[in-house]
Parts: structure tokens; sequence; C-alpha cells
């Protein structure tokens, strides 16, 4: 009786597992056919000459999104997924319509500064901006949005209880133009010397350098959004500010759903949870210029936070009203290309990955070492660990696609410098540079254990083991650690000290269309920092500190795309770091929501444009 | 005095058979008889017999896979992942399909089962031969030897052991802790299976022992001028024998399912080593598209699992017949 009992449970799950087997089986085929190298896009993947005026006004749109977002305070967003709510809710003084990726309009100004029109003068040091006279701030402020409240928001920027991310890199001392007196080292916050005001609709920027051209689209960033001093300025004397965690006022079309006081926290976004958009009633249509004025078709936007990206993806995909907010899974990209095609875009030119590789210390001091990696490093292999050539291309050197300077430090191919011309790998030049890298037999021969440490979340672990096999095969001793992305960021590869050998899934997405938002912060050798540091490879090379320099002081948009494209150069030059692919964004919405892709971004739906069919 | 015939003689419970064989009744040493009954089990026969070819398979692992003429486990092929990057499943050349680096499955399978069978394997001996040490001190001196240990083995078993790795995890993926000596790994996870499993068999040990120093045939040793040691190692081990490879035989499945946790939770073993439960980890998010990733390592899981259980019911019965279990 007992070995009957115990040969039935045997059967039951033999049985149990050959059914899961035949089952799953029928399916198998389908999902293994597709070997094609590359994959054409279908009409309506594209989102390059989307519509984005004459569409159907109202409705709601659901927004799904498996992750949550980091900051509401426009004065702290640094993250994509911020700049969807920040971009609908607040006005910055500049923007990019959603279908340029390279051309700056007026939002909050009233035009593009030049030195034709007076905006710029004294050999580009200083910007004059106007500003649009009949914006409203949502309640409680209700009055009309001034110059003083730009001046405000950037220079709250500075405050340590903001700590806008990128203040000091783009207005503040580490900036190629900083503003007139914020290059002091004790200047923390407070009136910037180089922001005045001398009316209600004019704001003067000073800079110390000749930077307008770069300031201007700086500009374009969130931390020009106006921000009332006389509301925000109580919460952010608190540590840190409250402004954007529980109180928020708005200039956009639509503003978080909040009380009558401004709070929003728990009734327009819960953590983890949910964010609703309303229409702000403050909002007028007519402040905008011609160039640019958002329809805001939808009347509310309801964005879900949490659950699995593949299953959120097949809710937007055979659901309704729906769009999912950040890069669906994997699976979700291959169902929506062979089965709802019309429901899925790609956007090009939507950031990179690469290995940082330690510049300063280890083993990778060694220019060498680092163009062997570089050229043991499968590419390839990386791109279809991302999702295949729908979602990546081999990354060939540092400006990525669709900016200005692109086409110019190689365009796709890139450099044809050989350690670069294999993107599947080449052992034979890895091995030849191990040799000039002073291991004659072309394998490292040093005791040193390689530290590498990467993010464990989505197709990141995949794309560690790919980096991890090219070491390994260069003769390197590795030590593989998997964290989670912040904790990367923030204990690991942003912290010098540590002296990581190798970050292989860090990447960058640019702040404008500048090619130097691409390579200033990470590769600009003053910029590295004790923490939070960008620079993960600590890339401190003195030639090429000084091209940036000089290149950042160019105006002249072809001789600046030229002037960066060397930069670019110099950088591949000196392989300091191994490049992993250039990214494509899909982005996916169901059949019957005309969504608007930003192309000067990642390619994240834009709200303020995209509506119901 | 026979030691064995007290365990594996019950003229109490039901006897299987009787065997004649001609006029003369053969004395049977209790090995003989303890064979017997497990050859008798065709269940555990068959278990052990996959455990033992699962034992050749592992050890000879780099042989197996080149006679199946597959890649080895840690060879990424991006060309046997399609278009998309996903990965394809089961065809001539992989069997078992392949994972998201278009790594074999079969091949990782087959990796897979050293890892499994040496941190269940030697995880046990090590607990096993702690918590006999620690069982049979604290049963055979009682008083504060014994109150000593019994607190010592509640603290850890009292210790969330998951809970434990995922901290050991975090801390001390990147750097190690006290200075590198702990790091996720092999060692790492033998140690916690070590000091999780030894609790378990030290009190089972120490009940034993408590009995069995208060039998006649211990007294009869003392009292025949035998010291503490003789007594120890020469009347008490001897009867903790069987139920010692009884409970043992127990905690390798139990353990090689702990070490398949630990992995899937990330603090077990490393990338890119295969290990099951890390395989069926990285599978969950794709199983709806790769089914096999998940698949074919769970059944190894699964089988391997079931087989050690089925062996230990087989060797319970064998060597402890008057056990309730039934």
């Amino acid at each position: 009786m007992r070995n009957t009992a115990r040969a039935a449970i045997i059967a039951v799950i033999g049985g149990l597992l050959a059914a899961v087997v035949a089952a799953c089986g029928s399916s198998s085929s389908g999902t293994s056919s597709a070997t094609t190298a590359n994959i054409p896009l279908k009409p309506g993947e594209n989102p390059v000459g989307q519509t984005l005026y004459g569409k159907t006004k109202g409705g709601a749109l659901t927004v799904y999104s498996s992750e949550d977002f980091e900051h509401l305070d426009p004065g702290e967003s640094y993250f994509v997924q911020d700049y969807a709510i920040d971009y609908a809710t607040q006005r910055p003084l500049f923007t990019y319509p959603p279908n340029s990726s390279n051309t700056l309009v007026p939002d909050l100004a009233t035009a593009m500064p030049t030195t034709a029109n007076g905006g710029i003068t004294d050999g580009g040091k200083t910007v004059t901006v106007h500003i649009q006279p009949n914006v409203k701030f949502s309640a409680p402020v209700n009055r009309a949005v001034t110059s003083a409240d730009v001046a405000y928001a950037i220079e709250r920027g500075a405050n340590p209880n903001v700590a806008n991310p990128y203040f000091i890199s783009y207005f503040g001392a580490s900036a190629p133009t900083p503003l007139v007196g914020t290059t002091s080292a004790k200047y923390a916050g407070g009136p910037i010397p180089g922001i005045q005001t001398p009316n209600p609709t004019t704001i003067v920027f000073h800079l110390t350098k000749p930077g307008a051209s770069f300031l201007i689209q700086a500009l374009s960033m969130p931390i020009s959004m106006p921000v009332p001093e006389s509301f925000a300025g109580p919460l952010d004397k608190k540590a840190p500010t409250t402004y954007g965690t529980q109180d928020l006022v708005a200039t956009g079309p639509y503003m978080l759903k909040s009380d009558s006081t401004g709070k929003f926290a728990g009734i327009g976004y819960q953590t983890g949870k949910s964010a609703t958009l309303v229409r702000n009633p403050n909002w007028n249509a007519s402040t905008y210029s011609q160039l640019y004025h958002p329809p805001a078709y939808l009347d509310n936007i309801n964005i879900n936070i949490g659950g699995d990206a593949s299953v959120i993806g097949q809710q937007v995909l055979k659901g309704t009203h729906s769009v999912q907010l950040d890069t669906p899974a994997q699976s979700v990209v291959k169902l929506a290309y062979q089965t709802y095609p019309s429901q899925i875009t790609f956007t090009t030119g939507a950031g990179d990955h690469y290995v940082a590789v330690n510049n300063s210390a280890g083993p990778f001091k060694n220019a060498n070492a680092r163009k062997a990696f570089w050229a043991a490093l499968d590419r390839n292999a990386i791109v279809k660990a991302r999702g295949g050539p729908l979602v990546a291309q081999p990354m060939t050197h540092f400006i990525y696609p669709g900016l200005n300077g692109f086409q110019q430090s190689g365009g796709y191919p890139g450099p044809q410098v050989d350690y670069n011309k294999n993107p599947n790998g080449d052992m034979t030049v890895a091995t030849k540079y191990m040799k000039a890298a002073g291991y004659s037999s072309g394998k490292y021969s040093g005791n040193a254990t390689v530290q590498i440490v990467g993010a464990n979340n989505g197709n990141d672990p995949a794309i560690i083991q790919i980096v991890n096999n090219a070491l390994t095969g260069l003769g390197f001793k590795t030590h593989v650690s998997e964290v989670d992305q912040s904790v990367m960021y923030a204990k690991y590869c942003g912290v010098p000290k540590q002296e990581i050998d190798a970050c292989p899934t860090v990447g960058w997405v640019r702040d404008f269309a500048d090619p130097l938002t691409l390579l200033y912060v990470p590769f600009y050798g003053p910029s590295i920092v004790p923490t939070n540091n960008s620079n993960w490879g600590q890339v401190n090379d003195p030639q090429i500190n000084a091209a940036m320099q000089q290149a950042a002081l160019v105006n002249d948009p072809n001789q600046r795309a030229q002037a960066w494209a060397n930069v670019d150069k110099m950088l591949v030059d000196q392989a300091v770091a191994a490049p992993e692919e250039f990214d494509n964004q899909p982005n996916i919405e169901s059949k019957d929501v005309a969504g608007v892709n930003q192309l000067w971004d990642i390619g994240q739906w834009d709200f303020m444009f995209s509506s119901l069919k | 005095m026979s030691v064995g015939s007290e365990l594996l003689v019950d003229s109490e419970s039901t006897v299987d058979s009787i065997e004649v064989v001609g006029d003369d009744v053969t004395a049977r040493s209790p090995t003989e008889l303890f064979w017997r009954r497990f050859r008798a089990d065709r269940v555990a026969m068959i278990s052990a017999i996959f455990i033992i070819v699962l034992i050749i398979v592992a050890i000879a692992a780099p042989l197996v896979v080149k006679i199946l003429g597959l890649p080895g486990p840690n060879v990424q092929d991006p060309n046997a992942l399609d278009a998309f990057g996903s990965p394809t499943g089961p065809s001539g050349a992989h069997p078992f399909g392949v994972d998201t680096l278009g790594r074999d499955i079969l091949s990782r399978v087959i990796y897979g089962a050293r890892v499994s069978l040496l941190v269940g394997i030697v995880g046990t001996l090590i607990a096993t031969l702690a918590g006999t040490v620690i069982g049979l001190l604290a049963g055979f001196y009682r008083g504060w030897t014994d109150t000593v240990a019994m607190r010592v083995v509640d603290v850890f078993l009292s210790f969330p052991v998951l809970v434990l790795g995922l901290g050991i995890g975090a801390a001390c993926s990147v750097r190690g802790c006290l200075g590198g000596v702990i790091t996720p790994g092999i060692v790492t996870v033998i140690f916690i299976i070590a000091i999780l499993s030894f609790t378990y068999i030290a009190r089972i040990v120490r009940g034993q022992v408590l009995s069995l120093r208060e039998k006649e045939f211990v007294d009869a040793s003392r009292a025949l001028g035998a010291s503490n040691r003789r007594i120890v190692f020469k009347e008490i081990l001897p009867n903790l024998v069987a139920p010692l490879i009884v409970y043992s035989s127990l905690l390798i499945p139990t353990n090689i399912l702990l070490e398949a946790a630990l992995s899937f939770l990330g603090v077990g073993i490393q990338p890119p080593t295969a290990s099951w439960g890390q395989m069926i980890a990285d599978a969950t998010p794709i199983f709806n598209t790769a089914w096999w990733y998940m698949v074919f390592p769970g059944a190894a899981l699964l089988l391997t699992v079931l087989a050690f259980n089925l062996v230990g019911d087989g060797l319970l019965d064998a060597l402890n017949p008057r056990g309730t279990r039934s």
C-alpha cells in the first residue's frame, strides 16, 4: 500500500510534467521562427511624422507603469519617467515639440533669444528672455507667473534641500559656461548674481564665458519651470523640501489632482500606486507662441503604478484607452510587433549603454587593456540580449543617433579603428592589444580580480554575463555582483573610492539636443565627485578635458557639432569605455489611442499631444 | 547481545515474509536484513539507481556533455536566440532549448546537478557531523552541557535563514563581509545549510542518547569499568548509525531545495556557474514565452528531491521496520 502510494505520486508528477511539456510544446514553433539579423519597421511603427493637431478632444487615458516616479518637483526631476508629468504640468522657458528631436521653441518664453532680436548680447555672455505675461499658477497661488519665479526655480536648484542633480554641471561651478556668481565653492543656493529680473516679464542671464546657445538649450530642462517663492520658499527650508512631495502648483495644461491648498500627496499621487492628472483650470491655451501650442486633448490621465511589465503590456495591447509609460517587456515588444504592429512605436536615438571601465586604477588604467576589452566585447550579443535590432543597434562611439555630431563622428559604423570594426567581438585584435598592454601571452597575467558591478533588473544580468564572458576570455579573473540599479549607482559605480573596475549596465540619455550633454558629465575629469558621480569610469584625460572646454564655447551649430565629434573621436582613441548599444525605445498603446511620442527625449508618450481616437 | 536485532527485528509488528530455505534457518546479519528489505522496495531502488546515475553524470559532466555533442554550460550563442532576442525552444541542436544568452539548457542542467549534489551532500555531511557531536555530548553528559548545547541549538533554530541569506546577499555581494570572508557563493550556501540543519540532527541524537545511556547494555559496560569514551564510541554511537543514515538521507533533499531557494534569491551560486535554483529564477519573468527554461531545471530539481526523499523513506523502512510510518 505504501509503495503503491509513492508509485502513484511519481506517476502523477511524471504525467503532469509530460502534460506541461506537451501543452507548451505546441507553441514553441512560433517562438523560434524569426532569426533574421534585421527586422524592418511596419507601417505606424515609426513615430516620425506623427500627427499633432486636429485630433479628438476629451476622454480619460489610463497609463500603466511598472516603475514609480522619483521626483515630481521639477527642481529635482532627472528621470525620464518624471519628465512625462513635469512637461504636462509645468512650462519651461523653452521646449522641443514632440515631433522634433533638435528644434527648440519658446514655451513660457515669448521668443527664442537671438543676436538679431537682442536676446543674445555681450558676445554670447548675456541672454535676455521675455516671458508670456498671462501664464497663471494653479491654486492656491492663482497669480501670473513672473520672471522672479523662474529665477527662484533656478536658484533653488543649488539649495541643498532641493539639490538639483544637474545645476552644478549646466549652471554652476562645473558648468562649461557658468552663471556669474555660481563658481565659488561656497555658493549653496540663494539669489544668483548672474540672474537678474528687471521687470516681471524679463529675465537676464549673465555668463562667465560666452555660452549663450548652450544656456538656452539648458533652459529647456525642468529647472527653468517657474516656482513661486511665496509658496515653495517655506517648503524649501525643510530638508528635504516638501515641494513636490506634498504640495505643488502647476503652470501647464494639467496638474496633479490637488486640494485647494495645493496639497497633492494622497490625492493626486500615492507612492507606488497611482498618479492622477486633471486639467489645470488656470491654464490659458493662448499663452503660447505660434511655434508651439499644446492642444491638451485629454481630460484626465490616470496613471497606475506597479505590476509586472509583461502583464501590464498585454493589458495595454489587448485593452482600450491605455498606454504603457515605461519600457515594455521584451516578450511584449515581440508580441506587439508580430500581432499588434499598429500599437507599437520605436523611437531611435533614445540613449545608449556602455561598460564604464575604471580609467584611474586597476588593469584598465592601461589604454591598451581597454582597447582589448572593447575589441573582445560581443556587441551583437548585447543587442540580442536587449531585445534585438528593433530596440538596439551596436554602439560604435559615444554620440548617439539623432544628435548633432553623430554623423561627423562616424555615424552607425563609427570610427574605423580595428578594435571597433567587429561588433561580434574579435579576439585576434583583442589579443594584439593585450600584448601591447604588456601581457606577452595575450592574456591577462596579473593578480588583480576585476570587480564587476551591474544592475539586477530586466535584461541587465544577461548583459553582465556577456561582459564577464569577454573579460574572462581575456584571462581576467572576475568577481561579478548584481545589485539593484539605484544601489549600483549610489553605492558602487557612482563612488570613485569603491574602485569598481567595470560597470556593465550604465547608460546615458541626452538632456537636450547638444552633444555636450552626452560627453561632458560622464567623461569630463573635473566633473568627478566623491558621491553621486556620473563620470563612472573616472575619465580624466587633460587633452580631452581641454578639448571639451573649447568645444563648449563654440556657438555655430555646424562647428559645434564638429567640435564635439572631435571630442568623441578622442574618447574612442582612448577607449575610455567599452560601448554596448545605441537604444531605440519601444512604446505601446491600445488600438483606440492616438499616442504621440516625445522624439526629443526617449520617445515616451507626450500627454499634451496624445488623444483617444 | 545484538544491538542490531533490537532495531531490525520486530516481534510485534507485521512480518513481511518468512523465507524458509530447505530445512536450515540461516542467520542473517543486520546488513543483510537491511539490504533484503531495501531491495524489496522497488520505488526506493529505482530512486537509488536514479541518484547513482545522477551522481555519475554530475561527476562526468564534461564527458557527458561532450558525448551528447552539446556546447559547454557557459558557451553563449546569440545566434541561438530569435530575432527579438528571445530564447528558442527544444531542437535537435539544443534538446532542452536555450536560455536568454543562447546557452544550452541541457548542458546547464547537467552541470547544475554538480552544484545541487555537492551542496546537498556536503552540507548534510557537515550538519550531521556537527549535530552528532553536539547531540552526543548533550545527551550523554546532560546537566549544564545539555542546557548550553540545547540553548545554542534553539538559537540557531530561531535563525530566519532565508532572511539571513538575503541579508548576506545584499550586504556582502560586492566586497564581501568580515574582510571578504563571507561572500555569496557555494561556501556560504554550505555554511548556511550546515548551521540550519545541524540543529535537527543534534536534537534527534540527543534524544536517542538520553534513551540509550539508560539501557542495560550501557550499564553493563559501565559496570565492567568502561570509560565514557569507550561507552560513547563503542556502545552508543553504533546504535545511532541507523537513525543518522535515515535522517541524513532525508536532509539531503531539503538542503538541495534550500540551495535552490538561496540561489533563486541571488545569495547562492553566482553566475555564470549553472545552478537549478538560479535557472528557475532567471526563467520566471519569461515563463510565458520560454517555458523550457523553467520546466527542465525545475523537473531536474523535482526528480532529484523526490528520489532522495524516496530513498530516505526506503532507508527508514529498511532500517527501522517498527516505525509508525505507513
